[in-house]
């Protein structure tokens, strides 16, 4: 099975108006936009901080330019710089990636002013998608459901006849608010005006500020997003959605596609609503419009990325649609890739993000020297990264090291592909939450499908690591033991020679 | 001939009980024959306890190894004989950074006195402040750090002067 080629997999790139294209962007997404532009044949250039001159981007790269910054971070985040790159070598387009630049709306203007093609929505676009007001109107406006709301309020009696037309259980939050203060969940409206009389006046108090509002209260939250293709004319298809509930410190680890358990007349209406906003917006790009579920069937608008996520390999495992590809395709104004008839779901897909972060320490980023990287292979999985043994792991760019995606016949078998390729999978010298991530995909709640946002503080203890069996402990020595050059001379009498090892004190 | 071994922080001892035709080491009371012995080498191995082969991941790193087994990660580090002997006041000298970060205040100076507890420096990692106290009561030999300094985690940011065993 080809991993990333499109469903018309003979190139028809001759006719593209691309010959070269610069990634605005590094590590493993950089590295993966690269490997399209390969098949393609268009040439790739790389940009990079100093403190990455040897990346593994900068290698894969046909050719590669030095941005300056104080930072690395602050290097990739500089308009001016990156577009004079693209000037100066000839580029025709810039990919942003994700992170960085890829939803900066002055940044698409900058590029399409300096005659470039930016592979992403214009500015105008983003910059509506960009701001939460602007894109929850647009949406509303456009019969996309958004989380019923009151606006906020002094008056208490209009307060609660509005709050009572939205429906039970509602969160009442104050205006000027923030910690929870003035913050109540009211599940019945013979509570309601007492609640609301009590958040105002904690608001008063805490704020200076009485005015309250409330809005729909989600009970056990899935995140669903739906990947959409636009051409920009008005059309606009989607492949299907992507489930990404399990999340620590509000950012995604595991997602899959399609969601688990997902009614298939839900799974429609979820479908149509992200088409609906991504046709009337006329967008041009792939793009992924989030929603909120609740346990009730309800589902609302959250917000549109105008980018590639992280997370889009799995929807390309289960649909054969290399998006970086029809990302391309679509700035050079070649239309949709195919057309929503034509869009087939194959398998189950899960891709697992493998952070340098400790998850028996609340998730704090780790940093070290990566020493050895054992990567498993095989044809139904995927490991997205940048990573070169002796890299150092610094708090300079993101905490995720990379992302290990994984197709399977049906979940289940993606399951346990998924926890196989996680145990084998071997990223010394920086502690990772490699094994927490398998110790969450053999959760009977993960396999049941059991998911909501707050899936790992509701399964804290069960996930927690344990004390190792005795025979493990055993082994683990054995194997320490059989690694230190101090216990071999004694083992084994005869000094092995130093050639054999790679570091050692003394 | 026996060795003490630590995996995350726990000391184990390890004991060579035979040497031929086949290694044989005693944990805890418990005797493994180890027939297949590996090499030294970074990277995948596989050995044989009790004629069953164990296969696991390995790595160097700094004075320890990393080893990964069943699906786990375990830090693993030989202990220096020397320093068992030097007391227990051994894993006291020093304040190491809980996680990377910068310094943003010192409090304290060198040659200062301190009581355990007393706040020496305050770091600041991922936008959150943590202050850093003294593990024992002692006189402060080095801050490693100043302010606006930044370090990893696991470096050792304040020094205490060794005390002398009663």
């Amino acid at each position: 099975m080809n991993k990333y080629l499109a469903v018309d997999a003979t190139s028809v790139s001759a006719h593209l108006p691309f010959r070269k294209i610069l990634i605005a962007n590094r590590g493993e997404i950089a590295c993966r936009v690269m490997h399209t532009l390969r098949e393609l044949g268009i040439a790739s250039v790389a940009i990079h901080h100093r403190v990455e001159a040897r990346a593994r981007h900068v290698r894969l790269a046909d050719e590669s330019i030095e941005i300056i910054g104080d930072t690395p971070v602050a290097a990739h985040l500089d308009i001016a710089q990156i577009v004079a790159a693209a000037k100066a070598c000839g580029a025709d387009a810039i990919h942003p990636g994700y992170g960085f630049l890829s939803e900066n709306a002055r940044f698409a203007a900058a590029v399409a002013e300096a005659g470039i093609a930016f592979i992403g929505p214009d500015a105008e676009t983003i910059r509506l998608m960009g701001d939460k007001i602007s894109a929850r109107t647009f949406a509303e406006a456009h019969g996309v459901p958004v989380a019923p709301s009151v606006m906020p309020s002094g008056d208490l009696a209009e307060f609660t006849a509005a709050a009572e037309r939205i429906g039970f259980p509602l969160l009442i939050k104050a205006a000027a608010g923030g910690g929870g203060k003035g913050m109540s969940i009211v599940r019945s409206a013979a509570e309601l005006a007492e609640a609301a009389r009590i958040a105002s006046s904690e608001a008063q108090r805490y704020f200076g500020d009485g005015r309250i509002y409330a809005e729909v209260y989600v009970e056990r939250p899935r995140h669903i997003e739906v990947q959409v293709l636009g051409d920009g004319e008005g059309n606009a298809i989607h492949l299907f959605e992507r489930e990404c509930s399990v999340q620590r410190r509000f950012q995604k680890i595991i997602e899959e596609a399609p969601a688990a358990n997902l009614p298939e007349a839900l799974r429609d209406s979820i479908c149509t609503a992200a088409v609906k906003l991504a046709a009337a917006a006329r967008y041009k790009n792939a793009g992924t419009v989030e929603f909120i579920l609740g346990a009730d069937g309800r589902f609302f608008f959250l917000e549109m990325n105008t980018r590639l996520q992280v997370e889009h390999p799995v929807t390309e495992m289960i649909t054969g649609v290399d998006l970086v590809r029809a990302q391309i395709e679509i700035a050079a104004g070649r239309g949709l890739p195919l057309a929503q008839a034509d869009v087939r779901v194959r398998g189950h897909a899960i891709e697992c993000r493998i952070c340098a972060e400790d998850p028996e320490r609340g998730f704090l980023p780790e940093t070290g020297t990566l020493r050895y990287l054992g990567v498993p292979e095989a044809p139904h999985l995927r490991f997205e990264n940048a990573l070169d043994t002796g890299q150092k792991i610094t708090a300079d760019f993101d905490s995720m090291l990379a992302k290990l995606v994984v197709h399977g016949g049906d979940r289940e078998e993606a399951i346990r592909r998924s926890v196989d390729a996680l145990g084998e999978l071997a990223l010394l010298g920086v502690k990772t939450n490699t094994d927490y991530l398998a110790r969450i995909l053999a959760h009977q709640a993960f396999r049941r499908g059991d998911l909501h946002t707050g899936f790992i503080a509701e399964h804290a203890t069960d996930l927690a690591a344990g004390e190792p069996a005795a025979a493990t402990l055993d082994a683990v020595l054995i194997a320490a033991a059989l690694g230190f050059r101090e216990f071999r001379d004694i083992a084994f009498g005869v000094p092995e020679p130093h050639a054999t090892i790679g570091r050692w004190r003394n | 001939m026996g060795f003490r071994i630590t995996v995350d922080g726990h000391s184990h001892s390890i004991e060579i009980v035979g040497r031929r035709p086949h290694l044989v080491v005693r944990i805890d009371g418990r005797e493994h024959e180890v027939s297949a012995t590996g090499t030294l080498e970074d990277g995948r191995q596989t050995i044989e306890i009790a004629g069953a082969p164990l296969h696991f991941t390995r790595a160097h790193a700094g004075d320890g190894l990393i080893v990964r087994l069943n699906g786990r990660t375990f830090d693993t580090a030989i202990v220096d004989p020397r320093s068992e002997t030097g007391g227990a006041g051994g894993g006291l000298d020093h304040v190491r950074a809980p996680m990377p970060g910068s310094v943003v205040s010192v409090h304290k100076q060198q040659g200062e006195d301190v009581l355990r507890g007393e706040t020496i420096v305050t770091i600041e990692s991922m936008k959150l402040q943590t202050a850093l106290a003294a593990p024992r009561d002692g006189r402060i030999a080095a801050l490693l750090r100043r302010e606006g300094e930044t370090f990893d985690k696991d470096e050792v940011i304040v020094r205490l002067e060794e005390v002398e065993e009663a």
